[in-house]
């Protein structure tokens, strides 16, 4: 702006001889051409100052400022909950009609201030963790804006602490709603339910069918499925920064910092620490301090004055004991201290229990075994300890920690609900992510022999030599289990021989022409495949006799989960060079098998095509080589086992090289493949091959055995 | 003149520079100079407010104390686990069952179900000592209803079992009994108190049972995606590419060629819809599990059984009834992963737990034991992957990585050491040799000597660098395979004092045991067959071209398998091999083939040809009566488990460079081929 002001000064001087009228309007155009272009400069230099910011969307308006709705004494009250509500019975589910992407569609009623005849108001308009929840929701992917599509409603009527509600006049509220109809589809927020004296456990507004997200709830009150217990929110975790602390044995065994205890709690807390002395600690507020306005972040015990809630970190378990209310806020205090809560709240139910093992995290003890406590938790395996440790403290990064994280697992159970079979699985709601990135999950872990009468599907990758093809389509129609044969015809510029020219074999063979001269051609999986087990096998792989052939196919209905295969290969970790080396001596250990002629499951061909990571598959088919090595790190990283080498070294005919007419097997065809394991294991991000010692031979392989009454004789022959 | 024409390019310039302007910024000057509006289509949003840091918190500190009120739990009308059951009596021993005998005549049924809990680790004679006290309540067909029973006690620590769901009027009032019924309706069922059974046949298997029928991990190609009941009893499979709601009656009016196929008595397809109430829904859901059908429930009204610790997600697609298209949508774009996930996980559930009517009964106890033990019960993984909380013990550990199971999930590796447990037995010469060669062995953590003979324990042992334990045992033969608490290692070696063994052997076969931990790994091998002529199983020693079982003189397994041996066999079982000790090798091959589904590894053993008699001679009895009893005891235990478990290997894991043309010197176990 300054800038634009210097040069209106020097207007007048630039352009002297001017009639005056002229000069203005000039002067006017050039300032605003000026103008303009700093604007555009600045545009330029800060172009997502304004994509960026939410404000250009939203208005910017003051709580007090929102419209006041006069509620008449004698407008309707909504009938009080019904317990018997399910999702089947009482949620309109064609709200939430045909979604493709399997998400619901949230609305969020216009903040209104309710006030009654005499002008006063029903309650406070909104607090801050209303308004932060309302907000996430509205930032998330739930969010419409368009009433008729919304399948859930949440009303903007605060009812998160029921103390602050006049209980008639905000049913009233709820029930003048524009799409209230009994409350179906709407979802309301509570965390501080009840009121003296019997503090009941939910909410005592009357709300009819709509959903409610508690804080308190027991058994009682709970609608299993329809329901959605949620925490109530400890406005420390936004105050004090814990940081993580590694599990292990800690200072205290047990802690009670609660205050407010009824007395006979207190006793029985205090029993426990004259009992056990040093290990158990048992705190309260602190009378003695002269500031009132610290003593939420002060516990005493006697005389010593202790940090809250840092001094929950130094303990191992603590104690989150109900007061009038089952839910208490000092449970998420706890989870982020990574200190096990030990729940003493009968028939509580525990924050998102419908989706979180809670069981993982914490001890229940039923309020008759107080007293018992301590024996019940020193009978848990240090380990157990340490596995609850982190899974406490996991629960409130991902599910405790903001306003946020609690209104969007709490959307997304209800999300979850409604499309069932798009929901989250137990292992992404409860595994930490350490436990989710360290674990694998064998997509075929089943333990199942298939029969043998299922037999395989070889598939056969060719180029253009027919005659070797011939012969190898010969050799393995020996081959008794084999049950159909898949010749795949790369060849773009030459068609397949004649049908007359083919050998007659005794199992259907089928010739598929591919659109281009990928080496991944070889692994998709082609509707042809009617056998769960696939041979694949190079059209120069003469070697292989028909027991070899028959007997990798036993092998591989025993480990049908694996590659098994009969070259077999080696990564080896260069320490010269650092990196992977690619190994094909004479080994003991073997890591890879080649699949110039290997069985696997026919599944494999679906995760090479559509679910290998990276870019490998476009690397591989541009590098025309180690698709082998790549299927190798697939199946390893899938299934997290290793390869099966199937009977002794042959004497392949340069096996690697097949796919690559003319190059041998010489060195930079072995600088070639090391390459291609380091540059999928960067892609993979670790490394997933295993290495074994072994390998599978028949039972009575090279016994001192009659020959003729062995099952594979003619195998290992050079 | 000369005015004009700086005025003209004076002009042009500012031309220029408008252009430039409207080029360039002209958008963004727009958006500037407009007021903040929201552009239409896009959404609002909650607004920011202008004065959101000056609201309030919802709850004030100040509130704390007040939240202090009397200790008086908040009650309802009905029961749930703290309010009604007492697990002070459980304290010790777990769980204690006691079952009210039958008054008057039972059924045959009956009679074995009592016999099956009898037989279970959970039974106690006596009422005083029991935790939980079971009332047997399904004699459907007689019509006869228990009455109440003498320790009644308001029904307080009472489960009542209904196997079938034939309404018994209610001769007295359930009380604070718990309730275990079939496909119970999901307003009745309390969840965490009420255990949801199946809903079995009346032919139900007592044990054993039926396996899944699912022959192969993958759907067949060409298999119809979804099979719907029949009203009698059979299913049948929809054609979903035509129709736009197969199993809506309206549709079924007209039905297009090929829509109704054969019925079946079990479906043949990816996916089983199940529609309508209980009980016939709850027993096709069965049904479909057996046959690794994906069951597809809409709306159900019942519970689903056990699902307090099952998680049927895993199993099954619970979808809402009224969004049929969708519905049907969602499975035809099912990913492949998720349907061999499913289809999988049906069959393991169904084995797991459901088979049979002891499978049935002992998930229940076990479901009942585990809210007891509170913390050290079965974490969720236990139950929801093979082998299943049958059989895996949480008295064993609580921890996944204790066990043989779940090393890939939890992304651990079985220990790197192993136990030599040398089984000493009549006549009683310390194996000294054997010591050396385990000893040996750079994988080898420990041996102990279970002195198990009539002779006294020799002072001396052999000096070895290795822990040496000595045991001494009760002379039972089902000793060798107790839980030592001194077996420390996750591996052990089996072995009898006559067994011989190189060092090589013993590492060869250790390295290829950690690849397989849930697997016996063994030299010496035996095979079962089905003898036509005699109309039962056989038994032989006999080297062939494949085997179903090791001997365990010589074999590396999961200490797991002690604990299992010893706490989950029925006591008639582990009788049956202490009397003949040939049937002990027989059982432990049992038991692990019961819990993998798989067959052992047999590894080269290199003595074979001159010294195979002492080993191969069966077990650790004594020398004058060899073998014996071995066939008869494969029919026994046969029987007892109710299946034939075993299953049979054609292969052998030898070291990569076994009896290949190579340099010795390049081998690893070149010991192992030495004549």
């Amino acid at each position: 702006m300054c800038a634009s002001v210097k040069y209106n000064i020097r207007g007048p001087a630039l352009i002297p001889r001017m009639k005056t009228k002229h000069r203005i309007y000039y002067i006017t155009l050039f300032s605003i051409v000026l103008l303009g272009l700093i604007a555009t400069g600045m545009f330029q230099f800060w172009p997502h100052s304004i994509e960026s910011s939410n404000d250009w969307n939203v208005e910017k308006r003051s709580v007090r400022d929102v419209p006041v709705v006069r509620l008449p004494a004698d407008s309707p009250i909504p009938e009080r909950g019904d317990l018997s509500c399910r999702m089947h019975t009482c949620f309109d589910v064609y709200r939430c009609g045909f979604n493709p992407k399997n998400k619901i569609k949230v609305y969020i009623y216009a903040l209104k201030k309710y006030v009654d005849d005499f002008g006063v108001p029903v309650s406070n308009t909104i607090s801050r963790e209303y308004n932060e929840l309302l907000t996430a929701i509205s930032d998330s992917d739930y969010y419409t804006d368009d009433i008729n599509r919304a399948c859930l409603f949440v009303p903007s009527i605060d009812v998160l602490n029921q103390n602050t509600l006049r209980i008639k006049e905000t049913a009233q509220a709820l029930a003048q709603l524009s799409r209230w109809d009994r409350g179906t589809n709407h979802l309301l927020f509570n965390m501080l339910p009840g009121g003296p004296p019997d503090y009941n456990t939910a909410l005592d507004v009357p709300r009819d069918r709509a959903l409610l997200a508690g804080g308190g709830f027991s058994t009682w009150t709970y609608r299993q499925g329809y329901d959605v217990s949620i925490p109530v929110y400890s406005p420390l975790s936004a105050e004090v920064d814990l940081p993580e602390k590694g599990p292990g044995p800690r200072r205290y065994f047990l802690i009670s910092s609660q205050v407010g205890l009824h007395p006979e709690y207190r006793e029985d807390l205090e029993a426990l620490q004259v009992k056990h002395g040093e290990s158990v600690l048992v705190l309260d507020k602190c009378t003695n301090l002269s500031e009132g306005g610290l003593s939420i972040r002060k516990r005493c015990h006697k005389h010593q004055v202790f940090d809250y809630p840092q001094v929950l970190q130094e303990a191992t378990f603590c104690v989150v004991l109900r007061g009038a209310r089952l839910g208490q806020a000092i449970l998420s205090d706890v989870l982020q201290a990574g200190c096990v809560p030990v729940v003493i709240a009968d028939s509580y139910i525990l924050p998102f229990s419908e989706v979180l093992d809670w069981k993982r995290a914490s001890v229940v003890v039923p309020e008759e075994k107080m007293s018992d406590m301590y024996s019940i938790l020193q009978s848990i395996p240090q380990r157990q300890i340490e596995e609850m440790q982190r899974q406490a403290r996991w629960f409130w990064e991902a599910y405790f920690q903001s306003i946020k994280a609690i209104a969007l697992a709490t959307l997304q159970i209800i999300n979850d609900r409604i499309y069932p079979y798009a929901a989250i699985s137990y292992e992404e709601w409860n595994d930490p992510p350490a436990v989710k990135w360290g674990s694998v999950s064998n997509p075929l872990f089943l333990p199942l022999i298939p029969p043998q009468s299922q037999g395989f599907t070889a598939i056969v990758l060719t180029y253009d030599r027919v005659e070797s093809l011939f012969r190898v389509i010969t050799e393995v129609s020996k081959v008794p289990s084999l049950s159909k044969l898949l010749v795949v015809w790369n060849n773009q510029n030459k068609n397949p021989p004649e049908d007359s020219l083919w050998p007659k074999i005794r199992v259907p063979l089928k010739v598929v022409r591919t659109a281009e001269n990928k080496l991944s051609n070889r692994f998709f999986p082609y509707d042809e495949i009617e056998t769960e087990a696939v041979l694949a096998i190079d059209d120069d792989i003469i070697m292989l006799t028909s027991d070899e052939l028959q007997f990798g196919y036993e092998v591989w209905r025993e480990f049908p989960d694996r590659l098994v295969g009969y070259p077999g290969r080696l990564h080896l970790w260069d320490h010269e060079m650092n990196k992977w080396k690619y190994e094909s001596e004479w080994t003991n250990e073997v890591s890879m098998v080649l699949t110039g002629a290997a069985f696997y499951h026919k599944y494999f061909n679906y995760l090479y095509t559509y679910k290998m990571p990276g870019d490998i598959k476009n690397w591989v088919d541009a590098h025309m080589n180690c698709e082998d090595i790549a299927m190798n790190f697939l199946v390893a990283n899938v299934t997290g086992k290793a390869v099966i080498k199937v009977t002794p070294r042959k004497k392949f005919k340069c096996p690697e090289c097949t796919a690559i007419d003319g190059l041998s097997l010489d060195q930079t065809h072995m600088v070639e493949r090391s390459e291609c394991i380091n540059k999928f294991a960067s892609v993979f991000g670790t490394m997933p091959l295993k290495v074994v010692e072994h390998r599978a031979d028949p039972v009575l392989y090279k016994d001192d055995f009659p020959e003729k009454l062995k099952s594979f004789p003619n195998i290992g022959s050079l | 003149m000369q005015s004009w024409r700086r005025i003209r390019s004076l002009w042009l310039a500012l031309s220029a520079s408008w252009l430039l302007l409207v080029l360039l910024g002209g958008f963004s000057l727009l958006r500037l100079a407009l007021p903040p509006r929201p552009r239409p289509g896009a959404p609002q949003g909650w607004p920011r407010w202008l004065d959101a840091e000056l609201l309030q918190s919802f709850s004030q500190a100040g509130e704390l104390p007040e939240d202090a009120a009397s200790p008086q739990a908040p009650h309802g009308g009905s029961c749930d686990w703290g309010a009604c059951f007492d697990t002070s009596k459980c304290r010790g021993d777990g769980l204690k069952v006691f079952v009210y005998p039958a008054s008057g005549p039972i059924s045959e049924t009956h009679h074995r179900i009592l016999a099956s809990i009898e037989g279970s680790r959970f039974h106690t004679f006596s009422p005083a000592g029991a935790c939980l006290l079971l009332l047997l309540s399904l004699d459907a067909q007689t019509g006869e209803c228990s009455s109440m029973p003498l320790q009644w006690n308001r029904g307080r620590n009472h489960l009542v079992l209904r196997l079938h769901p034939a309404p018994c009027p209610k001769t007295f009032q359930l009380g604070q009994a718990m309730v275990a019924e079939a496909s119970p309706t999901v307003d009745s069922f309390r969840p965490g108190f009420d255990v949801a059974l199946p809903f079995l046949p009346e032919a139900h298997p007592l044990r054993g049972g039926a396996p899944g029928q699912l022959q192969q991990h993958s759907p067949q190609p060409g298999i119809a995606l979804l099979a719907l009941e029949e009203e009698r009893g059979g299913w049948r499979t929809a054609d979903t590419g035509s129709s736009a709601c197969p199993w809506d009656a309206r549709c079924e009016q007209d039905p297009g060629p090929g829509q109704t196929q054969r019925r079946e008595t079990l479906p043949n397809a990816t996916f089983c819809l199940i529609s309508g109430h209980r009980p016939e829904a709850a027993s096709r859901f069965l049904q479909a599990l057996q046959a690794g059908c994906i069951p597809v429930l809409l709306s159900p009204r019942w519970e689903l059984p056990f699902s307090e610790v099952i998680d049927w997600t895993k199993a099954a697609v619970v979808a809402d009834e009224r969004l049929p298209l969708q519905v049907l949508a969602a499975l035809q774009e099912m990913s492949p992963a998720r349907v061999l996930a499913l289809r999988q996980q049906t069959q393991f559930l169904w084995d797991a737990y459901f088979s049979s009517v002891e499978k049935v009964i002992h998930t229940t106890l076990e479901v009942i034991q585990d809210r007891i033990f509170g913390t050290s019960a079965h974490p969720s993984l236990l139950w929801n992957s093979p082998p299943g909380a049958l059989l895996a013990l949480s008295t064993f550990s609580t921890s996944p990585q204790d066990f043989p199971f779940y090393h890939l999930q939890q992304g651990s590796r079985p220990e790197g050491r192993f136990s030599a447990l040398i089984w000493v037995g009549p006549p009683g010469q310390p194996p000294l040799k054997l010591i050396q060669a385990v000893a040996g062995s750079q994988h080898c953590a420990q041996i102990l000597v279970l002195w198990s003979n009539e002779r006294p324990l020799p002072s001396s042992w052999p000096e070895t660098a290795m822990p040496l334990t000595v045991i001494d045992g009760h002379r039972k033969v089902s000793d060798r395979f107790f839980p030592y608490s001194t077996i420390r290692t996750d591996a052990v070696l089996s072995l009898d004092a006559r067994s011989s063994l190189s060092t090589s052997e013993v590492d060869f076969a250790f390295v290829v045991w950690q690849s397989f931990p849930e697997r016996m790994v063994g030299f010496l091998t035996s095979s079962h067959f089905w003898d036509e002529a005699h109309g039962g199983w056989g038994y032989t020693a006999e080297r062939t071209n494949e085997f179903s079982m090791v001997l365990t003189t010589a074999a590396f397994y999961h200490r797991y398998y002690h604990t299992l041996f010893t706490h989950s066999l029925p006591k008639a079982l582990r009788t049956l091999a202490d009397e003949a000790p040939t049937c002990v090798d027989v059982l432990m091959n049992f038991l692990v083939a019961a819990v993998t589904k798989l067959p052992p590894i047999k590894v080269p053993y290199g003595k074979q040809r001159q010294e195979a008699a002492p080993l191969a001679s069966g077990g650790p009895g004594p020398r004058s009566k060899p073998q014996a009893p071995a066939p008869d005891c494969v029919n026994q235990i046969a029987a007892a488990f109710g299946h034939m478990p075993l299953l049979s290997s054609r292969l052998r894991l030898d070291p990569v460079l076994f009896k290949d043309p190579v340099s010795v010197q390049r081998k690893k176990y070149r010991s192992l081929e030495k004549p």
